[in-house]
């Protein structure tokens, strides 16, 4: 293979990153060229006039991407922002403003929210071990502070969160509880107070610090979700990409490319439905056999696609710790590298199963807290490259475990500032060994871009500063689109941009960047196709465009007169974007971009596609119901035998501690219309502004009162009851009643009833009243209730809603409590469906081996290899392995994940 | 022209540097950390100091440069520049060269753009010269270039040094251009010609003033190819062949040097133009082997190995064929294909079946399904007769106890069928000692 004759210029310095010392010499990496062309060719040094790379310019068919599909059906929430976690005040008098997290805030607001997860576990300490006594009165002593009546309080305590408080009340609900409580926090605070909020204080800190980390750089989507397999011809394909809230469904799009016009969607797409949400697709074609590797957070899957793309699971691997990064091997069929973050880093072939390469918990060059890790193939196919934060190493998986080269260091020798760290690195080889960079491989930091050779570890050949303001996760090399033309280069960061670089210089020169780089639209820009709208929901549409950019693949359509490229992004709202761009025949010395404009079809699309969106609802508020402490109500008084069933709906419902409903009260639903206008005949309004107008509006009034007097009786004693259990209806949130049996509604009830929902227990209630949480902890009931929520509640439909609403908790606790014992566990397996058509098919063929892992398996980072369809001992599927899950998701609306501690 | 459009800005201080990005608790750097304090903070006092702006502005035209907006970066640059000025900042040093300028324009803002960053006066010369370089002007580059390299601004720092001797080399390199020119002139000329004697007198004051220039700066870890070259080709023409030999020596045995493999390649070339013996050869490329197995040069190494008289000699040439197909790269180099077929049949006549076996042992699990897949016998065959052929006559020779079928019997499904039967060959070598096989495996793939 040829090396280039004369290497660029560099100077090479060791030590660690950011030295001032070393005069940073990578801008002459564009001039580079210039430096070695008249060396390279002394022979014609009458040439010495080198030539100018010709500039490629990509012109945008459209100002900005349109989105190709319409919106999924299930709501997005933009997530926590930098508001969210940092202290706001102050800000103004440092010069140089810091991150503090506000924990203050989060804390009050935790305690506030969720006062039983705060206190009722050291209550229930204090329950055995607490006994405050007063001195001995003559028959009995008398208790000063009851904890069992405290914790009671406790237990269900739920003050009104922000909800209420939004709504103008201000002060504690529950304040005539507060004497006994008053008097025992004097008692306890000087033991007490300290203990609980520091230890509560600490754990909040962590989480709020991981939020704010994750808010900063996510790299869990590092290498993107998004991936087009090519198909028999070439402007046929398909995209495989993650819809649905959780974005656990795998889905097989079928697209069209012509040459001239915009991407076709054939036909429905197939899915697979997958327990965990999908980071990263990856696909490659090795020998004529399309595979496709898909990384979720615990599990990693190998599918093979057919011709007829048709994709086949092969295996499914479990990570114990969580994984980082899959890769593909572009020179063997079905060899893949998987990287854990207990830092093993593992050869996983079908036919082989895993084989651990590397293993170092530590990071490569310093010392790093990042547990990310990243494995990518090379040139030599038993050679592997393993990135962590710090650096990059070559390591042959036939040498002795732990040996290896440094590819990448950061370090003074790329000239890296401080800080800097590795996002992503990618071999540059994996268009196939035909490729025209077989040995280059791009690391990406969060200032630079690198280009490094194999053969010529830690001199980085090429080092552009990119200047994306976040995190670029994501690269794509793309065949020249003619021959002797640069490569393509395609650079997505999390925040949406795109850049597009050329890369050119086959074998004996050296890479080099041709032309000046160039932005590419954002989804943002396509904001001026869309129509003008009221601002609540441009506001949404907004957010819904910013959202981060989780995928990125770039299709060849049919090769025509001008070379073109579709271009697609996934966004973490699960939207596909399309962009085409074609080659610009001829750019001139001042060659600007042109100004596209967008078309009438653009447009319309684009308001079709909003018009969807619009449809979808909004999420749901993170807001707890409050419960309340009703055992202490109910002992008060003694059953009366009270006539009708209505005080016994209501005690039971009480006992219950279920929502109160109108037949609770004994009420019959006819009973309960809303109190509707009645458009009479008199038109009663004017004749009462006439009675005003002439002084008479009392007489009026009393006129009116006196007529009804005699039927209005019985009805009013109704309206009370109403009142309170409305009263109760609002308390608990944003849940539908039973909408049938709904009393006027509390007029902030925004949800439109309109939309059938399925019945949903108040979350605090799962927490509080349920056997199965009682001893889980917080995030640990969150994991079950997501997993509950994946759970098809097959019994309800909208329409038997009243009836269920009742009943809902129980339902719930069935599966909860089964899944109790395994601690949370959650066996998350890929189910061995295929769209359509295929499962029958694929599920039958009994080609895949059941290959148990080779006794030198390691047991340590990734365990239990699991080949597709078998189930763990111990993990009893749940009723949902039946393949309900194929297209009929409506039915199945889950809950919106929760931040874990409820801001 | 658009080459040279492109921005270059950096913080240079500390001081910018906090400014600029703030660093998160883990120690990593994040540029867009300043965008959500910003957020959070736009509620309060709004911020428009001296820093902001300059920023917005700097954003502003690497924005309009990466979208091909010449007009509008040239009038922000203008402004950015003009804000510079006015307030006499000199820490932020910015040079985004807009392409649509003439090398006229381009002269008066690298000008402009000295005069602003004084600290960074040296780095924006350079960086000048290797424009004008670029457009073939070299008189001007030179002069720019010694400007440069006489200027000295406070305490010299390292970093300043270096980069006078980079810019020294340069100047160096210019000089070795003019000097090859004469050279071509001289080589037409009749040497008992007058002129000859002025000319070759003039080369001579170049090559002195050259070998200054250069010899200062290969001297500083780096990779030099162009200036060693030039280098060496000047001390070759004047016979100075010990004192090549030891830059050349240098440049590639040196420790503080990146393993460059140039270096050897440089080295090899000019021990061969000496004549050295084989051996000396076969030494400076058994390094290079090392460094970059899938190197052209391998090829060479083999026939010289070939060659030798040594038996060790002989083994390490078949371990370089073998290493030479590894890659993925190298899978239809014909020659390696050529030299393989025949040299396997030569060592197997030579009863050194062993050798093959060590050989293969390490790549049995892979080669079959690399190499000899069903997909690559039909590709190649439609592609390639002849390297399907040289393949199809070395495979058999490898794994002679494989009863596989031929690559052209067109099996359908065949690829699986490789590799079981690539399965089978591996039991038939579950004799052969584990521990050693590691080792080889190393030996095998060097430098890793």
């Amino acid at each position: 293979m040829d090396f280039p004759s004369s290497l660029p210029p560099s100077l090479f310095m060791t030590g660690p990153l950011g030295q001032s010392d070393v005069p940073d010499l990578s801008f002459m990496c564009s001039w580079r060229d210039a430096l070695t062309l008249p060396a390279s060719s002394p022979q014609g040094s009458q040439d010495s006039v080198p030539h100018v790379a010709k500039a490629l310019l990509w012109e945008p068919d459209m100002p900005g991407p349109l989105p190709l599909l319409p919106p999924g059906p299930d709501p997005w929430d933009p997530g926590l922002t930098a508001k969210d976690l940092l202290f706001r005040g102050g800000y103004q008098f440092r010069r140089h403003p810091r991150a503090v997290l506000d924990v203050t805030e989060q804390i009050s607001r935790f305690l506030w929210n969720h006062g039983d997860i705060a206190f009722a576990p050291l209550g229930r300490l204090l329950l055995e071990n607490f006994k405050l006594e007063g001195a001995h009165s003559r028959s009995k002593t008398k208790t000063v502070v009851s904890v069992k009546r405290l914790h009671q309080d406790l237990g269900g305590h739920q003050p009104w969160g922000q909800v209420a408080s939004e709504r103008g009340w201000v002060g504690c609900p529950w304040a005539y509880l507060s004497q006994r409580q008053r008097r025992f926090s004097i008692l306890g605070a000087p033991i007490l107070s300290t203990s609980v909020a520091s230890l509560l204080g600490e754990l909040l800190h962590e989480e709020l610090a991981l939020c704010w980390e994750r808010l900063l750089l996510d790299d869990a989507c590092t290498g993107g979700a998004l991936a087009w397999v090519p198909g028999r011809t070439p402007g046929a394909g398909q995209l495989v990409y993650p819809v649905g809230g959780a974005m656990d469904t795998l889905c097989f799009q079928k697209v069209s490319l012509t040459p001239e016009s915009e991407p076709q969607v054939l036909s429905d797409p197939g899915r697979i439905q997958l327990r965990g949400p999908v980071r990263q697709v990856v696909t490659r074609s090795v020998q004529g056999e399309a595979l496709l590797a898909v990384r979720s957070d615990h599990h990693c899957g190998l599918w093979k696609v057919s011709t007829q793309g048709q994709p086949a699971p092969l295996q499914v691997l479990q990570v114990d710790k969580g994984a980082t990064g899959i890769s593909l091997s572009p020179h063997l069929p079905g060899e893949l590298v998987i990287c854990s973050r207990s830092g093993a880093v593992c050869l996983w072939s079908a036919e082989d199963g895993l084989r651990q390469i590397y293993k170092d918990p530590e990071t490569l060059v310093f010392r790093d807290p990042s547990s990310w890790r990243w494995a990518d193939f090379t040139a030599h196919p038993r050679v592997l490259t393993v990135g962590d934060r710090t650096g990059v190493k070559m390591v042959d998986t036939q040498g002795p475990p732990g040996c290896g080269l440094l590819l990448f260091r950061g370090g003074a020798e790329a000239s890296c500032q401080k800080g800097e760290r590795v996002l992503l690195t990618q071999h540059l080889g994996d268009l196939g060994p035909e490729s025209l960079h077989p040995m280059l491989h791009l690391i990406c930091t969060q200032f630079s871009l690198y280009l490094v050779d194999e053969r010529l570890p830690l001199v980085p050949l090429l080092k552009w500063n990119h200047g994306l303001r976040s995190a670029p996760l994501l690269a794509r090399l793309l065949p020249p689109p003619r021959p002797g033309l640069p490569q393509p280069l395609l650079l997505a960061s999390q925040g949406g941009e795109l850049q597009l670089l050329h890369l050119a210089g086959v074998g004996a020169s050296t890479p080099r960047l041709v032309g000046l780089p160039q932005a590419l639209p954002t989804r943002s820009d396509s904001l001026s196709a869309f129509p003008l709208l009221e601002p609540k929901s441009h506001w949404r549409l907004q957010e819904r465009l910013k959202a981060p950019t989780v995928g990125l693949a770039a299709a060849i359509p049919p090769p025509a007169s001008t070379p073109a490229l579709s271009l697609f992004q996934l966004s973490a709202a699960g939207d596909v974007f399309h962009q085409r761009l074609h080659l610009r025949a001829d750019p001139g010395p001042n060659a600007r971009a042109p100004a596209a404009s967008w078309t009438p079809q653009a447009t319309a699309c684009c308001s079709r596609w909003l018009e969807a969106l619009l449809e979808v609802p909004l999420t749901p508020p993170v807001w707890a119901a409050p419960t309340f402490s009703h055992r202490r109500l109910l002992g008060g008084f003694e059953p009366q035998k009270v006539e009708g069933p209505a005080p016994e709906g209501f005690r039971r419902a009480m006992a219950q501690g279920r929502l109160l409903q109108r037949r609770d009260l004994g009420l019959l639903p006819t009973e309960e219309r809303p109190p509707a206008p009645e458009p009479g005949p008199e038109d009663e309004l004017s004749e009462r502004l006439e009675a005003a107008w002439e002084f008479g509006a009392a007489a009026w009034w009393e006129r009116r009162r006196g007529g009804r007097a005699g039927p209005g009786k019985q009805p009013k004693r109704h309206k009370r009851r109403t009142q309170l259990s409305s009263t109760f209806s609002s308390l608990s949130g944003r849940v539908d009643l039973s909408d049938a049996a709904s009393p006027a509604p509390s007029p902030d009830h925004t949800l439109p009833e309109a939309r059938p929902q399925p019945p949903r227990t108040p979350p605090s209630q799962e927490l509080t009243q349920e056997p199965w949480a009682q001893g889980v902890p917080s995030e640990r009931q969150q994991t079950l209730r997501d997993y509950m929520a994946e759970l098809p509640l097959c019994t309800d439909t909208p329409g038997g809603a009243s009836a269920l609403s009742s009943q809902t908790p129980s339902v719930r606790a069935t599966p909860s409590r089964q899944h109790a014992p395994q601690d949370c566990t959650v066996q998350q397996l890929p189910r061995g469906d295929t769209p359509e058509g295929t499962t029958l098919i694929s599920s039958q063929t009994p080609s895949v081996r059941a290959t148990p892992s080779r006794p030198q398996t390691p047991r340590d980072g990734i365990v239990q290899q699991l080949p597709r369809g078998d189930t763990p001992e111990g993990a009893t599927p749940p009723s949902s392995q039946t393949p309900s899950f194929l297209a009929t998701r409506s039915g199945s609306q889950r809950l919106r994940k929760k931040p874990r501690m409820g801001f | 022209m658009s080459d040279f459009s492109e921005e270059l800005i950096r913080p240079t201080t500390e001081d910018e540097q906090g400014e600029l990005c703030v660093r998160s608790g883990s120690g990593m750097c994040f540029p867009w950390l300043q965008k959500h304090i910003e957020s959070i903070a736009s509620g309060g006092k709004q911020e428009k100091d001296f820093a902001q702006t300059t920023s917005a502005c700097l954003n502003f035209i690497q924005e309009a440069l990466l979208k091909h907006q010449w007009q509008r970066a040239a009038e922000y640059m203008h402004s950015y520049l003009q804000v510079l000025e006015d307030t006499d900042s000199n820490k932020r040093q910015g040079a985004p060269e807009v392409s649509e300028a003439s090398v006229e324009t381009f002269n008066t803002f690298a000008d402009r753009m000295k005069n602003i960053g004084i600290t960074n006066y040296l780095k924006i010369s350079l960086q000048h010269a290797l424009y004008l370089l670029h457009h073939g002007l070299l008189e001007d580059a030179n002069r720019i270039l010694t400007q440069a390299e006489t200027w000295r601004y406070g305490e010299k720092s390292s970093s300043q040094e270096v980069l006078v001797n980079l810019i020294q080399a340069y100047k160096g390199l210019l000089q070795y251009y003019s000097w090859y020119k004469k050279k071509m002139e001289l080589s037409k000329l009749d040497k008992d010609d007058y002129a000859y004697n002025t000319a070759s007198q003039n080369m001579l004051n170049h090559s002195w003033k050259t070998s200054i220039n250069l010899c200062t700066l290969i001297q500083i870890p780096g990779v030099w190819d162009p200036f060693v070259k030039s280098y060496i080709e000047m001390l070759e023409f004047y016979g100075d062949q010990d004192g090549a030999r030891e830059v050349l020596n240098n440049y590639a045995y040196d420790e503080k040097f990146p393993s460059n493999p140039n270096a050897h390649v440089y080295l090899y070339n000019f021990l061969k133009r000496e004549k050295a013996p084989r051996e000396k050869l076969i030494s400076v490329l058994k390094i290079l082997y090392q460094i970059v197995p899938s190197h052209k040069l391998m090829l060479e190494f083999h026939r010289l190995l070939r060659k030798s008289d040594k038996e060790e000699h002989h083994k390490l040439g078949l371990e370089v064929l073998f290493g030479i197909l590894d890659f993925a790269g190298c899978t239809k180099n014909i020659t390696a294909w050529k030299y393989l077929a025949k040299y396997l049949k030569q060592t197997l006549m030579g009863s050194h079946l062993a050798w093959v076996q060590e050989e293969w042992n390490s790549r049995k699990s892979w080669w079959p399904s690399f190499h000899f897949s069903y997909f690559w016998a039909k590709s190649n065959w439609k592609d390639d007769k002849t390297l399907a052929c040289e393949k199809a006559l070395g495979r058999p020779r490898l794994a002679p106890e494989l009863l596989c079928p031929s690559p052209f019997s067109q099996r359908p499904g065949c690829s699986r069928g490789w590799l079981d039967s690539g399965e089978v060959v591996s039991e038939c070598y579950i004799g052969s000692p584990m521990g050693k096989l590691r080792s080889d495996a190393k030996n095998n793939f060097p430098g890793i």
